[in-house]
């Protein structure tokens, strides 16, 4: 019973997300004319100080490195296999 | 005569034009409906004592009264340019958008013959903005609705009789029509121009035109018409910094595209980056679509966008597109990435969209590679000595089999039954699973076998009996629907008869084969495998890109680490990809398209190292 009264709620909730993802998608399809013709430094995403220059925006180092993965876990194994067969 | 509206009406615009306030002018030459009630009485009053015909010429007439005689010089398209915009207003249907845009293209092309003028034309220039926003409008909203243009399409195709021209749509045409008022923004010759002025007379309206014309050429897929706008603001136009925000956050962005889509990621990370930085803070749409070409930028660059970037609002929903692919690089598995990524596929559609998919697909996958590689090393590779500064042993290495072991096991885990493969494209990956059993061609790409070179190996154990394959394959000649006999009449032929008999003659000779040598037919020991060769080449490929360091040898086939004692083999055989990228192609950090102010010089000081120019030195003494 309380199986199905979760799924019951969660149904609801997930549906509006599912439609309305397309449409943000597809809103921006076009780069809007901006309101203001001008703004100062200050105003700029660069200069509002909550995106200040310690913002970290990219990460260079993204090799995976964890042997407990999936993936690097099996071909350990495989790599061994053939090791042990010669 | 009867026109007070009219008449009112001219003698501002008269007054206008006098005190050259071209904001007010714009603000008078309304054309967008709704119009206020003057516009209608005016528009009543020009069907009435105006009608088209002959009295057209007293409209022009009247029209030519506001232009100030005593310049000298005649302002002739401006009263043309009123004229027509007067008869706009008489006669257009905004019912009838087709019509509506041929009318208005003909006003804006009158307007920017007006902005020509070199004393008077800046005055027109925020009108020519404006009209050229309303047509840009009408006609990408015109492109949208094909069903209003489809007669026109119609035309074009009947009166095109050379195929081989390209139709040009409305909005490119419009592109056209914007692309003529930026040169005579960026060609105004009053003033200093080039790299050392300031944005003055018309040229303060290079980035607004170039801008519009832009955004029009993207959405008509006619980018390399842009080449040479780019070309020209680099060599005419003042510094980029010295226009408004939202024109240099705009361009840049526009510029950043550009430059992606013809594979300059660089310099497009450095526009993209630019326009995104400089951006108001609040323009969060506009965030976002510098976002959706600034990432991919990035990951191709071998940059992930962190959680902190990912969790901004503006980028909401771009996580969940970017982060898999990025997972799928660090991962290594690249049959995996391919099925990500191929076309056709529901998870790709959003990329295909947005122009990116290709570009992810073919410059990542090399990234792919490194990473398999580096954790075959890790895994199966010699990692040096342990140490002992003063030991001499081998540098690390990795024999080359053991990649290859890899690939092959990556294969195996991605055999899955073909039913689970939907659509055409997206069988593709899935098949490249079995790459690793072709017998020619690529071991990790499959290709499917090309109908004419079917069965081609299986024709040498062949006897000259026909098959029912080979009939099949050559049914056109050996039992075509007829044939013409002896005495040249046709004679038609039963479905299925061999006109000539029982073919006889070995057709392994009229086979096209392109393989020089099949190593898979001519087993020789020692010899490496098809894969292994293909492993090298990638891996070669790595090496040269510098995304690798070492080298390979191709007898007993190794990847060597050289040199890895101080930093370890791992760091030095795998350098980081950012680094690498950025540390080659940071030599060069000027952006085609992207005009800076001028180099200060530096002010020269005393010391040694200065080269003394003795050209015009003379002899002491000689006058």
């Amino acid at each position: 019973m309380s199986n199905t009264q979760t799924q019951d709620k969660a149904e609801p909730s997930q549906q509006p997300q599912q439609q309305q993802k397309p449409s943000v998608l597809e809103e921006d399809d076009e780069f809007e004319d901006f309101p203001v013709e001008d703004w100062p430094q200050d105003e700029t995403e660069q200069g509002t100080t909550a995106n200040g220059t310690d913002a970290h925006l990219w990460e260079e180092s993204w090799d995976d490195d964890d042997a407990a993965e999936d993936f690097s876990k099996q071909l350990k194994e495989e790599l061994k296999k053939v090791d042990a067969s010669r | 005569m009867a026109t007070p509206t009219l008449d009112r009406f001219l003698a501002s615009v008269a007054e206008i034009v006098k005190a050259r306030d071209g904001a007010k002018l714009q603000d008078f030459l309304q054309i967008e409906p709704p119009l206020p009630d003057v516009y209608r009485q005016m528009t009543n009053e020009l069907r009435q004592h105006h009608p088209s015909g002959p009295r057209e010429t007293d409209l022009l007439r009247r029209c030519e009264g506001l232009v100030p005689k005593s310049k000298g010089s005649s302002w002739a398209a401006f009263p043309t340019f009123m004229k027509l915009y007067f008869t706009f207003l008489r006669d257009v249907n905004v019912d009838n958008l087709l019509e509506t845009y041929d009318l208005l293209k003909g006003l804006v092309n009158q307007c920017v013959l007006a902005l020509g003028d070199s004393q008077m034309g800046v005055i027109v220039l925020p009108t020519v903005l404006y009209f050229s926003k309303v047509l840009a409008k009408l006609a990408m909203g015109l492109d949208r609705r094909p069903e209003l243009i489809a007669h026109l399409l119609r035309l074009d195709g009947r009166s095109n009789q050379d195929e081989t021209a390209e139709k040009v749509t409305l909005v490119e045409k419009s592109a056209n029509v914007v692309r003529e008022a930026f040169i005579k923004c960026l060609t105004d010759r009053s003033g200093t121009p080039g790299i050392h002025g300031k944005p003055e007379g018309k040229r303060i309206g290079i980035y607004l035109m170039a801008n519009l014309c832009l955004k029009l050429l993207f959405q008509c897929g006619k980018l390399r018409n842009a080449e040479q706008m780019f070309a020209s603001i680099s060599a005419q136009s003042p510094p980029l910094k010295y226009f408004p925000a939202s024109q240099r956050v705009t361009y840049l962005y526009y510029l950043g595209r550009y430059l992606f889509s013809n594979n300059l990621f660089y310099p497009a990370q450095i526009a993209l980056q630019a326009s995104y930085d400089q951006c108001h803070h609040q323009a969060l749409s506009q965030k976002r679509v510098i976002l959706t070409y600034l990432v991919p930028c990035n990951i191709i660059l071998g940059r992930f966008p962190t959680l902190q970037l990912l969790q901004r609002p503006e980028a909401e929903g771009l996580a969940e597109q970017f982060i898999p692919i990025c997972k799928l690089i660090a991962r290594g598995d690249y049959i995996a990435f391919r099925e990500h990524l191929a076309v056709g596929s529901p998870e790709t559609e959003w990329f295909a969209r947005k122009g990116i998919l290709l570009p992810l697909r073919t410059r990542c996958e090399i990234l792919v590679w490194r990473s398999l590689a580096r954790k075959v090393f890790i895994h199966g590779g010699f990692h040096g000595e342990p140490q002992g500064p003063n030991q001499r042993g081998p540098p690390p290495f990795l024999y080359l089999s053991k990649l290859e072991v890899a690939v092959r096991w990556i294969q195996s885990q991605h055999t899955v039954p073909a039913q689970k493969a939907y659509g055409f494209f997206a069988s593709q990956p899935e098949l490249d699973a079995q790459a690793g059993n072709n017998r020619v061609g690529s071991q990790v790409v499959y290709k499917q076998l090309d109908w004419d070179f079917e069965g081609v190996n299986d024709l040498d154990a062949q006897e000259a009996i026909p098959g029912p394959s080979l009939i099949a394959k050559y049914a056109d000649f050996l039992a075509p629907d007829g044939y013409f006999d002896a005495q040249g009449q046709w004679q038609a032929n039963l479905a299925g008869n061999l006109v000539d008999g029982q073919p006889s003659a070995d057709y392994k000779h009229f086979e096209l084969d392109p393989y020089a040598s099949r190593p898979d037919l001519e087993p020789e020991d020692g010899k490496p495998t098809l894969m292994m060769r293909e492993i090298e080449s990638i891996l070669a490929s790595l090496l040269t890109q510098g995304l690798m360091r070492g080298y390979l040898t191709h007898k007993n086939p190794r990847l060597a680490i050289p040199g890895a004692r101080l930093r370890g083999a791992l760091p030095t055989g795998f350098p980081n990809v950012w680094q690498t990228i950025y540390s080659r192609e940071s030599e060069d950090e000027n952006v085609p398209g992207w005009v800076q102010p001028p180099a200060v010089t530096a002010v020269p000081t005393a010391g040694g190292g200065r080269v003394v120019n003795l050209s015009g030195a003379r002899p002491v003494g000689v006058q």
